[in-house]
């Protein structure tokens, strides 16, 4: 494997679904180790875009290609081992502990067909502790706050173990501190070699903890790059609609991104 | 921390098994004790050891009683286990291993068979196993037609198993001399059940018994829908089919011979999940156990001398103490029910 070849790459991919075009004539490389953002507003498609990458939905027609190989070419197993996705989930209607959920992570490589072995368990333990969730697990998952959720859910990605982690808004509902932690575990994840690629709404965590960024809107790719010259007052006003002023913290590389509500129209 | 945690669940379903397994092995001497005639526990025991010296008691337990009280324990375990895989499949805690209109084609095959002049009483079980299975794959059809899914699944379920009630009901009302005997069907009977009943249904039903319980732990991943479980490297869909039709074919092998005996397949998981959490693995052994239990005693009661006069249908003694029973731990523990 050479070192340019990318971890993840995305050739005209484009989606339908009910007779609508969710995503138009995507590209995009995602490189080994890095944390690779797409923002966008709701209904942009990067809910979509993460679903073909984990061969929830197939695209009518593109390639998407896991060093190279086509993801279809992929057996179910083989798969499990190289992508694991955090999506949206539907309540279980079972009342499970949160700990059961984070041990189904580690289905995809385990031989044994009934009792999970030791270092399933030690994998599932690190896993709780690197998040800081090993309160949660004694919990019935249903009751748990969704940011909780979150948490379990990420730590069950986690603990499959896989070179490229998928994630849908990780850090939607999470608290403050708790959103810092999640992302301070994935630049974590990406400087061991992982490639993360996740979905999100917060810019400024976004500027600070991704390496390059797609931002999507109506199913079509309209910015990439660093998060420097992707979070602009261009993004913002013609991706989301809004006008706002964006400053960057030279120092510690985040960008600060303030409304312009119309009130303050003079001072702008 | 996990592991600890893992340890004290496998202790108690450990305690749990031992637990159902004697309660299961004492209620199967008790029963064969009981009866229209009542032997004494020496009698019992004389006759499993070959000592006894009447043929007439040894027929009577051996020919008669053993088979039906083993049908009883056989026919538990299988609704047992299946109403959990079942619970699991289509993500419903109220759904039970007919939801697919299989007890409703059982039902209509034997009524046909009933009906239908020059078919023998031993062939109605045919009828019975043909009717549920068919039932199965239109209801898979029509699914597999409206796209996949549980709840279209449970609706297709429900409207094929409709339509079959209604013809049900025009047999039974149209052709009177044989409804007294389509109706006893239809709740449920050991009084017929010999060792060859035993020996068919087992030989039908146990291989898919082993292949569902060998599959618990991918169907705990089911619980989240097919998308999560393909995942985690398992073939959702495959495995989807596989358990439905391994549920319904054990299912229907004992259905056809002693009848619709409803409630153990939805109660008995439920008393389980309360007791050891939600994972299959300790679910449907468990489940299973506890359907034989109230199967037996149901059974018990139904053929008791306490009501001398008539053979009540079993299935309606399983309703009568599992209702109660299940009402009683959903109130007292009704939290983990809610959906």
């Amino acid at each position: 494997m050479t070192s340019e070849e990318p971890a993840l790459s995305l050739e005209c991919v484009t989606v339908e679904l009910g007779g609508k075009r969710i995503l138009d004539n995507i590209n995009a490389k995602v490189m080994a180790g890095e944390v690779f953002g797409i923002i966008g507003p709701n209904g942009s498609g990067k809910t979509t875009l993460l679903k073909c990458v984990s061969r929830t939905i197939s695209p009518i027609s593109g390639r998407i290609s896991i060093r190279g190989k086509p993801i279809d070419a992929y057996s179910d197993r083989d798969f499990s081992i190289e992508v694991s996705a955090m999506l949206p989930h539907w309540p279980s209607g079972f009342s499970i502990d949160a700990y059961e959920i984070v041990l189904m992570g580690c289905r995809n490589r385990t031989k044994g067909i009934w009792w999970e072995g030791g270092e399933e368990l030690s994998v599932v333990d690190g896993v709780l502790r690197q998040l800081n969730a090993t309160n949660l697990i004694h919990r019935d998952f249903d009751t748990l706050s969704s940011g909780e959720q979150r948490k379990i859910l990420i730590a069950k990605s986690l603990a499959q173990r896989t070179g490229i982690v998928l994630l849908d808004e990780p850090v939607a509902y999470l608290d403050l501190k708790h959103k810092l932690e999640v992302m301070e575990v994935m630049r974590d994840l990406a400087s061991s070699g992982h490639t993360v690629v996740m979905s999100l709404h917060e810019l400024e965590l976004a500027s600070k903890y991704c390496d390059h960024l797609l931002a999507l809107d109506s199913g079509n790719v309209k910015f990439f790059g660093t998060p420097r010259e992707v979070v602009t007052v261009d993004l913002l006003r013609e991706v989301y609609g809004v006008q706002a002023y964006v400053r960057w913290d030279e120092a510690c590389n985040f960008a600060t991104i303030i409304p312009r509500s119309s009130k303050d129209r003079r001072g702008g | 921390m996990v592991e600890t945690t893992i340890r004290q669940k496998r202790y108690r379903f450990v305690v749990y098994a031992a637990v159902l397994s004697l309660a299961l092995l004492s209620l199967f001497f008790i029963s064969v004790m009981i009866g229209s005639v009542w032997f004494s526990p020496e009698t019992v025991v004389g006759v499993f050891f070959g000592t006894e010296g009447s043929s007439t008691i040894t027929s009577i337990i051996m020919g008669y009683r053993v088979p039906r009280v083993l049908f009883a324990l056989f026919t538990g375990l299988v609704l047992g286990i299946s109403g959990g895989v079942m619970q699991t499949l289509t993500r419903n805690p109220l759904a039970d291993p007919y939801i697919t209109g299989l007890a409703s084609g059982a039902a209509l095959g034997a009524a046909v068979a009933f009906v239908m002049p020059g078919i023998p009483l031993y062939a109605i079980p045919i009828f019975a196993f043909a009717g549920g299975i068919l039932m199965l794959m239109l209801v898979m059809f029509i699914s597999r037609k409206a796209g996949s899914g549980p709840l279209n699944f449970i609706l297709a379920g429900l409207a094929v198993g409709t339509v079959a009630s209604a013809f049900l009901m025009i047999i039974i009302t149209s052709a009177s001399n044989a409804s007294h005997g389509i109706l006893y069907w239809l709740y449920g009977s050991f009084s017929t059940s010999s060792w060859s009943d035993l020996w068919t249904a087992a030989f039908i039903a146990t291989p898919f018994l082993i292949f569902m319980l060998l599959k618990s732990r991918d169907l705990n991943i089911l619980i989240f829908g097919e998308d999560h479980a393909k995942q985690l490297g398992i073939n959702s869909h495959r495995l989807w089919v596989a358990l439905l039709l391994s549920l319904s074919i054990a299912v229907s092998a004992c259905v056809a011979f002693c009848g619709v005996i409803g409630f153990i397949g939805l109660v008995a998981p439920h008393i389980m999940r309360l007791l050891v959490g939600s994972d299959n693995r300790f679910v449907l052994p468990l489940s299973g156990m506890m359907g034989a239990i109230l199967l037996i005693v149901s059974d018990d009661i139904v053929r008791s001398p306490l009501n001398p006069l008539f053979e009540m249908p079993v299935g309606s003694m399983t309703a009568l103490i599992g209702v109660p029973f299940f009402i009683y731990l959903l109130i007292k523990r009704g939290k983990n029910f809610d959906l």
